[in-house]
């Protein structure tokens, strides 16, 4: 193993921490350590160090901006960080065809700055805006925030936005796939196949996105509900009208009162509110206003708007609530249910506060059936939370992902749940792309 | 593996075809010559292969039940839908038979709060939006074949249309697939709700051009009707300014709903065919829909023809009604078909470019059509910069035909050259398989016969197409193998 580690020091020498280094601890994987993080300057480098990794069995751990390095399952062996953060050149940017190609080591923020020059973005919003969340972790992760609405949520993730990619394969090849125009069918949609992979089928280097105009004005209206039957039947209401919101976002009483007492909101407390954001040009936000009073004035008990700083800071918590707290007595999930099951969730998630005396903060995007749900307590509560909350989303044929938890949870369950008839052949093509299973091993689903 | 039977027996022949009644009954069996025809080729009528036999399986168990039987008799098989494809996809394989999914055309779930549609295969797209039209819904990919398309073939190949442009291809509208697997085993990709962890299967399979297996659901996204649409057509005197205007448009921070472009040769053809009214005298007509809250429209609309006119627009027409909104996007929907009013024989190009490069590839396209003395329609989603050239031709003059090819692959060249793809949606099929490798290298293909591989070791499911070269599986695994942890701990098989 040294002898193979020394080959790979000399690759990135002197951009490496041995495991003696101080620096090396913050790069522990779920409290394993690394013998040794490279910081690799190029791609050529990068596929060197994977083709000695891959010879020579060892683990290799991609690293962006570790924001979200905790996803997965406690992994079976760490030997080489690989990070890729000095790969973070935008390569083309071509206005007019609203196309963009870079490097996947750049920061979503830096990516979005030098976009917004042009008055384009990419319509994205994941968590770790600020930590520094890269574009490769966020495709490897297909991480996602509220923004998912838009022309048919055809906006709001990576998978729907990609349209090329280069990866470095666990055997140290670089190749591509996809293309750098908006439409593509040629060959193998490559791109698809690595959003959510969590580099377990290798290193993604460079990828190609479809943006789009940062449009012109924004406003959110933040709702009260006393009650959760008659929001949610207000998301219906608005789904099923001509209304185009960006973001509709339910939030539960616990995660509504805590942001209003950050914010000086002064909404209601122990009540359910509802974020309805419009981005238009200003007209239209300000005709589809008053539709959306239309549709919620009986029922609701009270209403804000938010715009310009308010507004942002109100998204960012709604974003970042999870993870702004450091405790380790903490569970999040990220569920996928139906629009019509939500409420069902959100039921169970008050029973188990009650029951359990567990704090539960959940924040749902309403018109997609995402619930991100952060729930803080003794160990064996979670464990039994997290057990409830399996077994009522497994009978609605939703999905349920732990994405952080105490070791002591990750070492009982997968937190990835059920894979269900599919598992058999996403092992095959594991093994087909990493056959020594150097890539993140031990992760991913089903063990993969 | 198996070794071939001898196919050219009629008594291996008969036994097979008893086999094949045995699972499906005489009336999902197809085995008369002049049936079979039928079945030879699918809208790129320049290849034809018979088939041995032709199956119309009505359920998944029977699809899976046909797919045994061939892995246990080593024939292949090729999926067809509508038979619309335009690459050669569903052009049968040599002592191989067709498995048509055209009789499993139910619409199985219509689920409106929760946007949800779930069909089979054989459902023609358009049956999709006419059976949610009621709710104010509707299936925003729109093929230009939609009204006879199949929802599978759509899959497989990863259809566009012309809204594309703002609402995406079929990709970006399937939430799940029910697979029937090269081997028979019945799985389910994705589900009803959104982000199913695991690799992207359904992403890897749409638009596999039925390499990777046999779709038997499929489960759709359905999505609001918008507010209001408006519909511009803009003719101009040189095809140049059309494209000008679709770069405005964007640079206007606008996205419509859809722009296609036609040329002279296009517009005439279309009048003649359809009867559509385009403006006679036009070189290029441009076709621009906005749809949207009516208060984005309104904003929008002077901007729209702020463009037009700095482009020296000469008429502007805006659909008053769905009458006339349907007669301007009936031009366009007929182009293709149209073309047979003013050739005897036509090919039909598929290259992507940025739309940035529009005048200078409409240029080159222009150039090639001299140099081979063949004339060239343009009509194409311009908007995604998605090319459709028409090249016109007299298939009974063998020499026009010739030239027909490399004239296309010209084309295709001049795109990829670009930065472009040499194909936008109608797939790489049989047709275009020898220039995959203008975009991908001997690595890239290796890739995606590593997917290819884990679907279908054997190589039976709809072989020939896609891959330049015929690329065997062993020898991956073979020359670098050595038993893997996956294996070793039962998680895995090496194939
Ligand atoms: C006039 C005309 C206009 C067209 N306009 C457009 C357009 O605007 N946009 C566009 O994208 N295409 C267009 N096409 C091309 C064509 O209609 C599409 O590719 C369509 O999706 C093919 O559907 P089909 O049912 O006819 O499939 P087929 O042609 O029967 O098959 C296409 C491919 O799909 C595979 N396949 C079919 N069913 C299944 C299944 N159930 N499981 C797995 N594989 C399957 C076949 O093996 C084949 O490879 C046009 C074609 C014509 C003739």
């Amino acid at each position: 193993m040294s002898e193979s580690l020394n080959e790979i020091i000399k690759i990135v020498s002197p951009n490496y921490f041995l495991d003696e280094s101080p620096e090396i601890e913050k790069y522990s994987v779920d409290g394993k350590k690394p013998n040794l993080v490279a910081l690799p300057n190029t791609l050529e480098e990068i596929s060197e160090i994977i083709k000695i990794a891959n010879r020579d069995s060892l683990a290799v751990v991609p690293w962006g901006g570790g924001t979200k390095i905790k996803l997965g399952n406690l992994p079976n062996k760490v030997d080489v960080v690989l990070c890729t953060n000095k790969l973070n050149q935008i390569l083309e940017h071509e206005e007019s065809d609203l196309v963009a190609t870079t490097q996947c080591g750049i920061s979503l923020k830096e990516f979005q700055k030098s976009l917004r020059e042009k008055n384009q973005t990419l319509p994205i919003d994941p968590p770790h805006l600020e930590k520094g969340a890269t574009i490769g972790g966020i495709i490897a992760t297909n991480d996602s925030g509220p923004k998912r609405l838009r022309h048919g949520t055809v906006h709001g993730t990576m998978r729907e936005l990609i349209l090329g990619i280069k990866v470095i394969r666990p055997d140290g090849n670089i190749v591509k796939g996809g293309a750098k125009v908006v439409k593509s069918v040629a060959g193998y949609d490559l791109p698809k196949l690595f959003v959510g992979s969590l580099g377990t089928l290798g290193i993604i280097i460079e990828a190609t996105f479809r943006l789009y105009p940062i449009p012109k004005f924004s406003q959110t209206y933040l709702v009260n509900f006393p009650r959760l039957q008659t929001a949610h039947e207000t998301v219906l209401s608005i789904l099923n009208s001509a209304l185009t919101p960006t973001c509709l976002e339910l939030v539960n009483l616990t995660l509504s009162d805590s942001i209003s007492d950050k914010l000086n909101l002064d909404l209601k407390k122990g009540e359910f509110s509802l974020a309805v954001r419009l981005e238009n040009v200003e007209k239209a936000v300000k005709s589809h206003v008053s539709k959306l009073r239309d549709i919620y004035s009986e029922k609701s008990s009270g209403s804000i708007l938010l715009e310009g700083n308010s507004e942002e800071r109100f998204w960012n918590e709604i974003r970042e609530f999870p993870w702004i707290k450091t405790e380790n007595n903490r569970t999040v999930c990220k569920s996928s249910v139906l629009i019509t099951d939500i409420p069902k969730v959100l039921e169970l998630l008050e029973e188990l506060s009650r029951k359990l005396g567990a704090v539960i903060y959940a924040s749902v995007r309403a018109g997609n059936g995402i619930l991100i749900i952060s729930i803080e307590g003794e160990t064996s509560k979670l464990i039994e939370a997290t057990a409830s909350l399996r077994d009522l989303v497994g009978s609605l044929k939703g999905t349920i992902l732990i994405q952080q938890a105490p070791q002591v949870l990750k070492s009982q369950i997968d937190v990835w749940g059920e894979i269900g008839s599919s598992l058999n052949i996403m092992k095959k093509l594991k093994s087909r792309f990493d056959p020594n299973s150097i890539m993140n091993p031990g992760r991913f689903v089903g063990g993969i | 593996m198996n070794t071939k039977p001898e196919i050219e027996s009629t008594e291996w022949k008969n036994k097979f075809c008893g086999k094949l009644v045995q699972i499906l009954s005489e009336e999902g069996v197809i085995s008369s010559q002049d049936e079979l025809i039928a079945y030879e080729c699918d809208a790129l009528t320049a290849y034809s292969i018979k088939p041995i036999f032709v199956v119309l399986p009505r359920s998944t168990k029977q699809v899976s039940e046909v797919i045994k039987l061939c892995n246990k008799e080593n024939i292949p098989f090729v999926p067809r839908g509508a038979g619309t494809g335009l690459s050669g996809g569903a052009l049968p394989t040599e002592e191989g038979i067709v498995i048509t999914l055209a009789r499993m055309n139910h619409i199985l779930e219509i689920d409106i709060p929760n946007q949800r549609v779930v069909v089979e295969p054989g459902v023609v797209n358009l049956w999709v939006s006419d059976a949610i039209n009621r709710n104010d819904y509707y299936y925003a990919p729109d093929p230009s074949s939609q009204s006879v398309c199949t929802i599978g073939g759509n899959v497989a190949e990863n259809s566009g249309g012309v809204h594309c442009i703002k609402y995406g291809v079929t990709t970006n509208h399937i939430l799940s697939l029910e697979v029937v697997l090269p081997d028979g085993e019945i799985v389910e990709f994705g589900g009803k709700t959104l982000d199913h962890p695991g690799y992207d299967l359904v992403g890897l399979f749409v638009g596999s051009e039925g390499l990777l297996g046999i779709v038997t659901k499929v489960t759709l996204r359905i999505i609001r009707k918008p507010e209001e649409i408006k519909t511009f057509l803009a003719s101009f005197d040189r095809i140049e300014d059309a494209g000008a205007s679709v770069s405005g448009i964007t640079a206007k921070g606008i996205i419509p709903a859809g722009m296609e472009i036609m040329d002279y040769l296009c517009i005439q053809s279309v009048n003649k065919a359809v009867q559509a009214g385009y403006p006679e005298n036009a070189k290029a007509i441009l076709l621009v829909e906005l749809d949207g809250p009516i208060d984005e429209i309104e904003a929008q609309m002077p901007l729209v023809m702020e463009v037009f006119n700095e482009n020296r627009a000469k008429e502007i027409r805006i659909a008053k009604d769905t009458e006339e909104r349907d007669l301007f996007w009936k031009g366009r929907k007929s182009a293709f078909a149209a073309m047979g009013r003013v050739s005897p024989d036509y090919y039909v190009q598929d290259g992507v470019i940025p739309r940035s490069k529009l005048a200078e590839v409409l240029g080159e396209i222009k150039n090639l059509s001299k140099k081979y003395g063949l004339r060239v329609a343009n009509v194409f989603h311009a908007g995604d910069g998605n090319l459709h050239p028409l090249i016109l031709y007299d298939s009974s003059k063998e020499e026009e035909a010739e030239k027909t090819e490399e004239l296309a692959v010209d084309i295709l060249k001049v795109c990829v050259d670009v930065g472009g793809s040499i194909t936008g949606e109608h797939g790489v099929g049989y047709d275009k398989k020898k220039f995959i490798s203008l975009m991908f290298d001997e690595k890239d293909l290796d890739t995606m016969n590593l997917i290819r591989c884990t679907f279908d070791p054997q190589g039976l499911c709809n072989p020939g197409k896609l891959f330049p070269t015929p690329r065997t599986c062993v020898e991956q695994g073979r020359k670098s193998y050595r038993v893997h942890p996956v294996e070793k701990a039962g998680l895995g098989e090496m194939y």
